[in-house]
């Protein structure tokens, strides 16, 4: 009888033991052991960003679907950002009036070897202040740190007046000799990156590849430029975008004849309606005849830079973190 | 036996065979450097003391000193109210940019399911962030935050601020989302500022009985000091692009005005690069003191 009693209640401790055992295993699931790797925490932080991500996003949905957009449904105010039908020829208007495929050719012209010759530019200048031994070496870095800083503002007229002289306006030169020679688009910064990535290679593999016979441009683009890939796949993904996406400067330097795809949407307007269009928007602000291709055309230009965003998003914010970028 | 003088000249002529290689890397950015950069910057500050006049046969100058400035701050009072209201919008901005930049950055370097993907969004506006996009965006009043429509905030601001300060917030509502948007790469070098300090760190407090909150602000926010300094000067500097520069606007329409011209426009610009780099020094130089400060500490 009391050993049948004692026996029962050890039963119950043990059942209870287990249970809160559970039960803590279970709050700490929920609530972490910091406060930060709990269900509940990573609940919380996903939601959060995601509104944050929502605001991040909501612009490029709203291009997408205003391009898609009849006029009647720009029009109505209950149509919200999915259309009611789907509407193609705003995308045929904006590939008409941006001359899509001649602006593509010119912008890619300019991106793609614009960001070539600068990886390989910035890299030999990066090499040399990380690696090699001259006099006057910290004036050089300093002066690119200033250059960095320097507004293009103040230097456009300039060279305006020098390409000009050149005959290179309204020709790829404008952009790919600076680029060739350092001065591309923000060349400062991308000398920097590579400088912060070889002065953190071993020094050892140079020595090794000395002693064994190499020359200094030898070892140069055998053995330093090959372990500098994935600055160089940073360096050229930031500088492809900038370039894609540059305003500004073209429009100073590729003002006729060559003009990239950014130019092009101001001009959109006029292009498919003629001086109609203007009178309208300019009372209105918001022309819902030309809203629709306006933002076609927008997804049209930025299409591309997207695309390759995304086939290299991975190795690029990997490449970012390993260059040491920042230290 | 060589004399002294010959082992010398020598090792002389072995040193600068060593620099002659470091100089041919460096030519390229040498030339480019002298055409593109120090010979437009120097023209265009001796542009910036003269009137310049542009005849059938190019260019005539007219020394004016330091008129070109006088008359655009004294005379056409226009630029220094541009200039004022464009720093303080500017002052209100960056710190904006920096505190959002870091805490989704803290948040995105959490550890949860669906990392890589959201990191991949939030640098998606580097892509996106092209002038006549924006522009466009800005125009069609996608950039707004939804809230401010919907709650009405403008009342609230003008309820609580005066006429000026208030009109310089809602400035500041109506193109939130693209000042979001101007915060991806400062997203991306916090991230990877963040790498740099060690987890062991973290276990060694944690063991001492710090909180989270301790941990934050006794260890992260020190060890970030350097990385926030460095995100100010970028934004500082990404700024000088922003599309909504009404600066840039007014020195490239003075650039082709007849009666101003380029002198008058490189005054504009001058004038506006020293504020900058004052900015950016002044950035810099408290930067060097809190983490000056936190070196002796240790």
């Amino acid at each position: 009888m009391k050993l049948s009693e004692t026996y029962r209640q050890i039963k119950i401790e043990a059942e209870r033991t287990v249970s809160s055992r559970r039960a803590q295993q279970l709050k700490k699931l929920a609530l972490g052991q910091n406060f930060n790797d709990g269900w509940i925490a990573k609940a919380i932080l996903l939601g959060l960003l995601s509104v944050i991500a929502f605001l991040y996003v909501k612009p490029i949905l709203y291009m997408i679907s205003t391009g898609l957009k009849s006029v009647e449904d720009l029009i109505d105010p209950v149509v919200g950002l999915i259309p009611r039908e789907l509407h193609f020829s705003n995308y045929a208007d904006a590939l008409r009036g941006l001359h899509y495929w001649e602006a593509f050719a010119n912008t890619l012209t300019i991106a793609l070897f614009g960001s070539l010759l600068q990886v390989f530019s910035c890299a030999l200048t990066g090499y040399a202040l990380a690696r090699l031994k001259f006099p006057g070496k910290n004036l050089f870095f300093f002066l690119i740190l200033v250059t960095f800083l320097i507004p293009p503002q103040i230097t456009i007229v300039p060279l305006y007046m020098v390409f000009n002289k050149l005959g290179w306006l309204n020709t790829p030169f404008v952009f790919l000799i600076p680029a060739l020679l350092g001065q591309g688009m923000r060349g400062a910064l991308f000398i920097i990156i590579f400088r912060q990535f070889f002065l953190s290679q071993p020094k050892s593999l140079e020595e090794a590849a000395k002693i064994d016979g190499a020359s200094l441009f030898r070892l140069f683009f055998r053995i330093m430029l090959p372990l500098a890939g994935a600055a160089c796949l940073v360096v050229f993904l930031f500088s492809f975008i900038w370039y894609w996406n540059m305003h500004f400067e073209a429009s100073m330097f590729l003002s006729k004849d060559f003009t990239p795809l950014s130019l092009r949407l101001s001009a959109l307007e006029t292009e498919l309606m003629g001086n109609k269009a203007i009178n309208y928007s300019a009372d209105v602000g918001k022309d819902p005849v030309s809203e629709g291709p306006k933002m076609a055309a927008a997804f049209l230009i930025i299409l591309p830079p997207l695309i390759v965003y995304f086939i290299a998003q991975r190795w690029f914010t990997e490449g970012i973190e390993r260059t040491g970028l920042v230290e | 036996m060589k004399t002294v003088t010959e082992r010398r000249k020598g090792y002389f002529l072995f040193r600068w065979k060593e620099y002659g290689v470091g100089y041919l890397f460096m030519l390229p950015w040498m030339i480019g450097f002298s055409a593109f950069v120090a010979f437009p910057v120097g023209w265009s500050l001796y542009n910036s003391f003269n009137k310049v006049i542009i005849n059938s046969d190019g260019f005539a100058y007219e020394w004016v000193g330091l008129g070109n400035y006088k008359r655009m701050l004294i005379q056409d009072n226009t630029y220094p109210i541009i200039l004022i209201s464009l720093f303080q919008e500017m002052l209100i901005m960056i710190p904006l940019i920096l505190i959002f930049a870091f805490i989704v950055s803290l948040m995105l370097n959490q550890r949860f399911p669906g990392r890589g993907f959201m990191r991949a969004i939030f640098f998606l506006p580097v892509i996106f962030a092209t002038g006549q996009v924006l522009m466009e965006l800005f125009n069609q009043g996608a950039g707004k935050l939804p809230f401010v429509d919907q709650y009405d905030m403008a009342a609230l601001v003008n309820q609580f601020f005066n006429e000026r300060t208030a009109n310089m917030i809602l400035n500041v509502l109506g193109k939130a989302v693209i000042i979001l948007w101007y915060s991806g790469v400062q997203i991306l070098i916090f991230i990877a500022g963040f790498q740099t300090i060690p987890k062991t760190i973290y276990e060694a407090v944690r063991v001492d009985g710090a909180t989270p909150w301790e941990s934050f602000w006794k260890i992260t926010f020190p060890a970030m000091l350097p990385f926030i300094g460095l995100n100010a000067v970028f934004t500082i500097v990404d700024l000088f692009t922003f599309p909504f520069n009404p600066v840039l606007e007014i020195v490239q329409r003075n650039m082709f005005s007849p009666n101003t011209g380029y002198g008058y426009a490189s005054a504009m610009a001058w004038l506006y690069f020293a504020l900058v780099m004052l900015l950016i020094g002044i950035t810099l130089w408290i930067t060097y003191r809190a983490t000056k400060g936190r070196r002796e500490l240790r």
